[in-house]
C-alpha cells in the first residue's frame, strides 16, 4: 500500500473511533486540537489501541499522549506502519 | 484428583454511595458513568473491623462445609487491611468458626491477590497438603482513597468474597500465569499523605494488554474458560477487554456497575453477582485475570461446581 493509501486508511480508522464517541465528529475534525474535542484521556489510549490493533503495530503511549493534534496520530502510525 | 471451587459467598455491607455524592467534588454522575462505567459503590462505616466483613463472607461456607470437609487452610487477601501486628486472617478464623488447627495467613498482592490466592490454595490441595482451602478477599478502599480527589474518589469500592477449593473428581487441573515488574511501582501507589496515585492512561493501557494476554495464555495452555472474570477496576477497561478478546467466544464478566474498584475483592464479587444473576451456569471453568500495583499480573483458569445456595 503506498504512503497516502496509508494515511488515509489511518486517517478512516481514527474517523470511525471518534464516531463511536461522538457521532457528529468527522475528517475535518482531524485538524482540530485534542484539546477543543469532546474527547478524555481514556478515548485517546483507546484510539492508540485500536491503531495498532488495526495496523498490527506497537506504538508508545509517552509518544501519543502528547500528541495536540488526531492528524500527528496519522503521521505516527504510518511510520510505524510503513517500517513494518 | 485435581482441585476447584466448591463454594462462594459475599458480603458487601456497609453504606451504598451513589454518584450523586461526589457532586461535592465538581464530578457528575454523567462523567463517573462514563469515565469507569461505576454508578454506585458500598463503603464501611470506620468503625466497622474489616476481619468481620471478611468472616461474613466466610462463615456460610464454614456452616455448609460443615466440620468433616476439614477447612485446613485460611487464605485472606487484603490490600486495605491497616493492621499489620497480628494480621487479620486469625481473627476471622475465629469469626467464621474454623477450627483453631487451620493453617491462616495474610496475602497482599494488590488487585492481583485473589488469582494469586487462588493459585496458592489450589496448590496446598493438588499436593495434598491440604483438604480443602478457604480464600477470602476483603477490602475497604474507601478508607485508603482521599475522598476529594476528582481522579480516585469515585472509582473504589468496599467489600469481601470467599471461596472454597476442594478436589473433586470431575475436576481437570488448574492453570495459572503470572507476572511482575518493580519498575512500574509508581503506576499505582499509596501516596505518603494519604490517598491513592494513579497513572490513568499508562494504567489503563497496561491493564487491558496483561488481562487480554493471561486470558489468552489460559485459553492456550489447559482446558478453556466458560467464563473469564477479569479486575474489576473500571468498566472501559473490561469492555475493551471484552473487545479485543471476542474471539475467544465466552462471556467476559463486567459487574463494576453497583460495585467500584474492591481490589483483591473484585473478581470473586463480579463472578458471584454474574452467577446470581444468571449470566453463567453453576459449574464451568472460570478464567480470572488480574491487573494491579507492583506491578503484577495474572490469570488462572479453575473448575467450578456451585451449591444453589451459594448466591450473594
Amino acid at each position: 500500500m503506498s504512503q497516502s493509501g496509508i494515511e488515509s486508511r489511518i486517517a478512516d480508522l481514527i474517523v470511525a473511533v471518534l464516531r463511536d464517541r461522538d457521532e457528529s465528529l468527522g475528517p475535518d475534525d482531524l485538524n482540530r486540537p485534542v484539546a477543543e474535542l469532546d474527547l478524555d484521556s481514556l478515548d485517546l489510549v483507546e484510539l492508540h489501541q485500536h491503531l495498532e490493533r488495526a495496523l498490527r503495530v506497537r506504538g508508545d503511549l509517552n509518544d501519543t499522549a502528547r500528541f495536540a493534534y488526531l492528524s500527528d496520530y496519522t503521521a505516527y502510525f504510518s511510520k510505524l506502519a510503513s517500517q513494518g | 484428583m485435581s482441585a476447584g471451587i466448591v463454594d462462594l459467598a459475599t458480603a458487601k455491607p456497609g453504606d451504598r454511595v451513589d454518584n450523586e455524592h461526589f457532586t461535592a467534588i465538581g464530578l457528575t454522575d454523567e462523567w463517573i458513568r462514563r469515565r469507569s462505567g461505576i454508578a454506585s459503590r458500598s463503603w464501611l462505616p470506620e468503625e466497622t473491623p474489616l476481619s468481620e466483613v471478611a468472616a461474613q463472607a466466610c462463615a456460610p461456607i464454614v456452616t455448609r462445609a460443615g466440620s468433616a470437609a476439614g477447612i485446613d487452610a485460611l487464605i485472606v487477601v487484603s490490600t486495605s487491611e491497616r493492621q499489620r501486628i497480628p494480621g487479620i486472617a486469625q481473627r476471622v478464623a475465629l469469626l467464621a468458626g474454623l477450627d483453631a488447627s487451620v493453617l491462616a495467613l495474610d496475602m497482599n498482592a494488590a488487585c492481583c491477590g485473589f488469582v494469586y490466592g487462588l493459585v496458592l490454595g489450589l496448590s496446598l490441595c493438588d499436593a495434598g497438603r491440604a483438604r480443602t482451602v478457604l480464600v477470602c478477599s476483603t477490602e475497604a478502599m474507601s478508607r485508603m482513597v482521599d475522598r476529594t480527589d476528582r481522579q480516585t474518589a469515585c472509582l473504589f469500592g468496599d467489600g469481601s468474597a470467599a471461596v472454597l477449593l476442594a478436589d473433586r473428581p470431575e475436576f481437570s487441573g488448574f492453570c495459572h500465569t503470572a507476572g511482575c515488574d518493580g519498575s512500574q511501582e509508581a503506576l499505582m501507589r499509596e501516596t505518603e499523605a494519604g490517598g491513592i496515585q494513579l497513572d490513568g492512561m499508562q494504567v489503563y493501557d497496561r491493564a487491558v494488554r496483561r488481562m487480554s494476554e493471561s486470558a489468552q495464555y489460559l485459553f492456550d495452555h489447559g482446558p478453556a474458560p466458560t467464563v473469564v472474570v477479569g479486575h474489576q477496576a473500571n468498566g472501559r477497561i473490561l469492555e475493551q477487554i471484552r473487545s479485543f478478546n471476542a474471539h475467544l467466544g465466552v462471556p467476559f464478566v463486567n459487574r463494576i456497575e453497583h460495585s467500584g474498584n474492591t481490589s483483591s475483592a473484585t473478581i470473586p464479587l463480579a463472578f458471584a453477582e454474574e452467577l446470581d444473576a444468571g449470566g453463567i451456569p453453576a459449574a464451568g471453568r472460570l478464567g480470572a485475570v488480574a491487573y494491579g500495583a507492583g506491578e503484577t499480573w495474572g490469570g488462572v483458569a479453575v473448575d467450578y461446581r456451585l451449591p444453589a445456595v451459594a448466591t450473594p
